[in-house]
């Protein structure tokens, strides 16, 4: 029992940021209907920028916040340039789209910063709180993980259920043509949209960067569990890929704990086709949006 | 589905591809041959994304892994099978690409029931997870599959006995240079593990053992030199391929990087007995000899398809499922049988591809290698099959000409081996803005 307690705390750092970049994608899903799978590549770019002005001045929390001002700007720069001109487009044109932006986000950050793994230095302690006699398998660093995401995500449901511009967010995302009627630029609306996924992937890129590391690719398995956690939830539903993506931060411990780390995509993948076969539309879709 | 009309003239069609391809193979110089080879297995494969992607509209981001089913099927079925079931005829590489196909087609119809109930994100969510998990499940299945280390395969070549590990890598090169150029999404998922695995793996007796012809290796890329196979492990291996340990070319550093320097000279193979080679025999030509035999009759069998009754519906249920449906057409099944066609090509791409790499394994069949079938035939273009020929040609190509260009210019090595991929990236992104049609769109166009 104290072995599984082991595991399931080993794993909620990695669910934390799993939930957050699962979140990032439902948002722009949200806002615009597209799949963003450029979005790790994003977080990827931005947490080389941190990197980068990590080393240069020594700060973390300026890294922090240099990274989520480039995640913002990322967020629009891929929605300006490449998502508006194609949203006119079959939905088919957006995913490939996506693909394109991350292979060509890929490349630049091999050219910039070369190819190699790098280490994203830890701001607060890496090993085990001691307490009641025992060391447990979660740092300090961990909890930080744990509380900014939770932070994250508190003060992101009252932005877009408290304010107006949240509202008109929503609004926009539902249903554009009776919005645009009421006055409200849709396309700024979108335009906003990428760029809060862009900082939400930015921060989970640079919170997880620490206790992974940092390469052009090193995002890749982030990507399919945070893909697999946001259809699991229904795409639509940030409360789903908050606990989808926290769960799958926990099964892949779980697994690679009892088992090992080679079985994790295996059962992620299981669960993704069993979940998809039961409930097409996945867990916590909004009735009403099913195609034929 | 064959429209009887057409069929004098698709046929006859491509006989005439086929000899021209295969004598244009025949003079060409043998490096360039290997490129051709890679170039049909690709067009084969893209084949069936174009049916699937650009006329049944369902994107697959996992086609990478349909490919692996049917090489580990020609794999397996080719080391394990001396003879045809109930037929008693001697076992060749033909019947393995007959269960390669079949194989696609079982695994196509599994995934395509599942798939056709899913929306666009759905099912590429569902796609993504076959093309991570399939090579995992592969890795954890050691006895059959060989695990990590995956499966080198001596292939059936039509004179003597040949040690195929050197067979493969020339062609291994080249695609370890095009996978690399892509920057597979997740392959350092697949393939990291094998090779810190390796140095502590030796052979087994019962990796050999059981009248296989196969021997269970590391990758060579991973395999340090110290890891050799013992004699042991050689010499029970019963299907008369005798190979000799000190020869068996594990050591990379043994291997001619050189392709065309390879299979020329039979003095440089191992001192076996049934190794003779004939002297004209040149490895590529056949690779590219086999892989294109096999892209003409899957391009044949796709253009019937898609020019007769069922090219109609599924183009019917992509535009419009409410009014096909009213037609009298199943949308799902159309969906289900578009799956089916294109996990059958896949597969025939996926066991080319075992033959020209002479091996099987997690890291041959990477996302990566899924994403460079959906960028060819995006690049290409997706609505039409000349595309999936067009797309072909770009991603073997396109790494080439960029080398070329950055040779002998200054540009750091960073610079150099990334450029691929950006370019791949960016015309993607820039095709789907301007030619939503591809290469074949725009050539359309200007004719127009």
């Amino acid at each position: 029992m104290l072995t599984f307690i082991d595991y399931v705390l080993g794993g909620v750092a990695n669910g934390a940021v799993i939930a957050l970049m699962a979140l990032a994608i439902v948002l722009i899903w949200r806002s615009s209907r597209v799949v963003n799978f450029a979005q790790v590549g994003q977080a990827m770019i931005t947490t080389y920028v941190g990197y980068s002005v990590q080393r240069a001045t020594g700060s973390w929390l300026l890294a922090l916040v240099v990274a989520l001002i480039a995640g913002a700007a990322l967020g629009l720069f891929v929605y300006l340039l490449v998502l508006r001109p194609v949203r006119r487009l079959d939905s088919s044109g957006a995913i490939i789209a996506t693909f394109g932006v991350l292979i060509s986000l890929q490349a630049i950050a091999a050219m910039t910063w070369g190819g190699d793994l790098v280490a994203f230095p830890q701001p607060f302690p890496a090993s085990g709180i001691e307490f009641a006699g025992r060391i447990w398998p979660i740092s300090v660093y961990d909890l930080v993980v744990l509380g900014v995401a939770a932070a994250l995500v508190l003060s992101l449901s009252l932005f877009l259920t408290r304010t107006s511009v949240g509202l008109a967010m929503r609004a926009s995302a539902f249903n554009p043509e009776v919005v645009r009627l009421s006055g409200i630029n849709v396309s700024r609306m979108l335009a906003l949209g990428w760029g809060v996924a862009g900082v939400v992937g930015a921060i989970a890129g640079v919170l997880i960067a620490p206790i992974s590391s940092l390469s052009p690719n090193s995002f890749d398995l982030l990507l399919i569990l945070a893909f697999t956690a946001a259809v699991i939830g229904g795409l639509d539903s940030l409360v789903g890929a908050i606990a989808f993506g926290l769960g799958a931060g926990l099964v892949t411990s779980i697994v690679t704990g009892y088992a090992s780390a080679e079985d994790a995509p295996i059962v992620a993948l299981a669960l993704l086709a069993v979940t998809l076969v039961v409930k097409p539309n996945g867990f916590f879709a909004h009735a009403g949006n099913r195609e034929v | 589905m064959l429209t009887r009309s057409r069929l004098p003239i698709h046929l006859p069609a491509f006989v005439l591809l086929w000899i021209v391809l295969s004598q244009l193979n025949n003079f060409i110089d043998p490096l360039l041959s290997s490129y051709l080879a890679l170039a049909a297995m690709y067009a084969t494969a893209m084949l069936g994304m174009v049916i699937l992607v650009g006329l049944s509209g369902q994107v697959s981001l996992g086609n990478g892994a349909l490919m692996a089913v049917g090489g580990y099927a020609f794999a397996v079925s080719s080391m394990n099978w001396t003879t045809v079931p109930f037929l008693g005829l001697p076992w060749n590489a033909v019947y393995s690409v007959i269960v390669a196909g079949f194989a696609g087609i079982v695994i196509g119809f599994i995934v395509g029931i599942v798939g056709a109930r899913l929306r666009g994100p759905y099912l590429a969510g569902l796609t993504l997870g076959l093309a991570v998990g399939i090579p995992a499940i592969a890795s954890r299945l050691p006895g059959i599959l060989g695990g990590n280390q995956g499966l080198i395969l001596t292939v059936p070549y039509p004179v003597g006995g040949y040690t195929a590990e050197i067979a493969g890598e020339s062609a291994a090169d080249a695609e370890a240079a095009l996978n690399d150029a892509l920057g597979g999404v997740a392959s350092d998922t697949a393939s990291s593990a094998p090779s810190a695995m390796a140095s502590s793996d030796m052979l087994t007796m019962d990796d050999v053992t059981g009248g296989s012809s196969a021997q269970a290796l590391p990758e060579a890329s991973a395999v340090p030199s110290t890891d050799m196979l013992t004699l042991d492990d050689v010499q029970s291996g019963a299907s008369g391929m005798p190979i000799d340990p000190s020869a068996a070319p594990i050591d990379p550093s043994a291997i001619p990087i050189d392709p065309s320097a390879i299979p020329i000279d039979p003095s440089a193979l191992p001192d076996s007995g049934a190794a003779v080679i004939d002297p004209g025999f040149i490895l590529e030509r056949w690779q590219g000899s086999v892989a294109i035999a096999v892209a003409c009759i899957a391009g044949f069998i796709a253009l019937n398809l898609v020019r007769g009754r069922q090219g109609r519906v599924w183009r019917a249920v992509r535009d419009d499922p409410i009014a096909a449906a009213v037609s009298g057409i199943d949308p799902a099944g159309a969906k289900v049988s578009a799956f089916v066609v294109s996990s059958f090509f896949a597969a025939l791409a996926g066991a080319v591809y075992a033959q020209i790499l002479a091996y099987v394994g997690p890291s041959a069949f990477t996302v990566g290698l899924s994403l460079s079938l959906l960028v060819g035939v995006v690049l290409g273009g997706r609505s039409s099959l000349m595309g999936a020929a067009i797309g072909a040609v770009l991603i073997v190509g396109l790494p080439i000409v960029i080398a070329s260009i950055a040779d002998g210019r200054d540009w750091p090595t960073q610079i150099a081996s990334n450029a691929p991929s950006l370019a791949y990236g960016l015309l993607v992104v820039l095709v789907v803005l301007v030619a939503p049609a591809g290469v074949v769109g725009l050539i359309r166009r200007r004719r127009s």
